[in-house]
């Protein structure tokens, strides 16, 4: 008697266990599915001022010195780039996260020191010693020098003198880029829970 | 560890950008000029660059090889594309399910964005809906 109430005890925790990793897992894709939602609304406000402002720009240089003709088609390197790292999720299950790299490149090949947005608090950092030497300048300051030459660099190719509208624009698509990376990293966390409570839903239907 | 799906890291990664605009001429590549202005842009030693600006003279063709083209290089991270031009090509936006590159849907100019179009989106509320026909049939 004595031990059909533990087992049956026993039985009671094991699924009262299930239950709540099962809710965890819920409550995580809700969280990250509220995020992304919330992230793509600002991503819309933002790109809205930034077209706003070129828009802005067109009228204030003219249509002529804002067009596709000026576009780069020389070979280059992108300035701003992504740092792809492995996050572990569980034992069996990892997933990537993405770091923005804003004017970290130059067209030489070197790195040059650059703006590194960490943007996912889980995210293990591999040993780098470059970056490591970019991270203690940022602190001194120096590379924004070297952030402002690249930026001036992108605007060049519209000409030497223009408007502030067109830099604003240029701010705001930068910011465009940092949400757009948050958005990659929720993303990835949430297709990640999606497959865990797909994966749930099927073993409790099964 | 056995079992473990392997993602490849990247110290240096693009972001490619399939971005529409339709309409007038002058108007038709804010979204590919904006984001080239913040440094994204790259063009490699055979010219070829890192993103495609489709307007009205783009075929669905031309988009589809674009999209497998930035989703098979080992050098792209994240794919931006307009959800008005993922809607031209669906069927292989929803059928791309690796983690890297990632694909992000994001509104265009003319178009704003709709989370009833979006491929992640759309996938979770079929999941959730057909869960609740098949409870309300027990």
């Amino acid at each position: 008697m004595m031990e059909d109430q533990e087992e049956k005890g026993n039985a009671e925790n094991g699924i009262g266990r299930q239950k709540q990793v099962k809710d965890e897992y819920l409550l995580q894709f809700l969280d990250s599915l509220d995020g992304y939602l919330t992230l793509l609304d600002s991503l819309s406000s933002t790109l809205s001022q930034g077209w706003l402002e070129l828009a802005s720009a067109r009228h204030a240089m003219g249509a002529s010195r804002i067009n596709g003709a000026l576009l780069d088609l020389k070979v280059h390197a992108a300035a701003t780039s992504l740092k792809v790292s492995e996050q572990d999720v569980d034992s069996m299950e990892s997933q990537p996260c993405f770091t923005l790299c804003k004017w970290a490149s130059s067209d030489n090949g070197e790195r040059s020191s650059g703006e590194e947005k960490s943007l996912s608090p889980q995210l293990r950092h591999r040993n780098n010693s470059q970056l490591s030497e970019e991270k203690v300048s940022t602190r001194t300051g120096t590379p924004l020098i070297l952030v402002d030459q690249q930026r001036q660099k992108s605007l060049s190719v519209f000409g030497v003198l223009v408007s502030p509208k067109l830099r604003s624009a240029q701010l705001s698509f930068e910011r465009a880029l940092e949400t757009l990376v948050e958005i990659a990293n929720l993303h990835t966390t949430m297709l990640s829970m999606f497959e865990q409570v797909h994966k749930e839903l099927e073993n409790t239907n099964g | 560890m056995a079992g473990r799906a392997q993602i490849p890291t990247k110290s240096s990664a693009l972001i490619a950008m399939i971005a529409d605009e339709f309409g007038v001429v002058l108007l038709c590549w804010d979204t590919v000029t904006g984001f080239l202005l913040a440094g994204v842009g790259n063009v490699d030693l055979r010219r070829k660059t890192n993103y495609l600006i489709v307007d009205s003279k783009t075929t669905v063709k031309a988009i589809e090889d674009a999209f497998k083209e930035f989703t098979t290089k080992e050098d792209i991270a994240i794919v931006l594309i307009s959800q008005y031009v993922a809607n031209m090509i669906r069927f292989l936006v929803d059928s791309y399910n690796k983690p890297i590159p990632a694909i992000l849907e994001i509104p265009s100019k003319d178009h704003p964005y709709d989370p009833a179009h979006d491929s992640v989106l759309s996938r979770v509320k079929n999941l959730f809906s057909a869960e609740s026909v098949a409870s309300g049939r027990r």
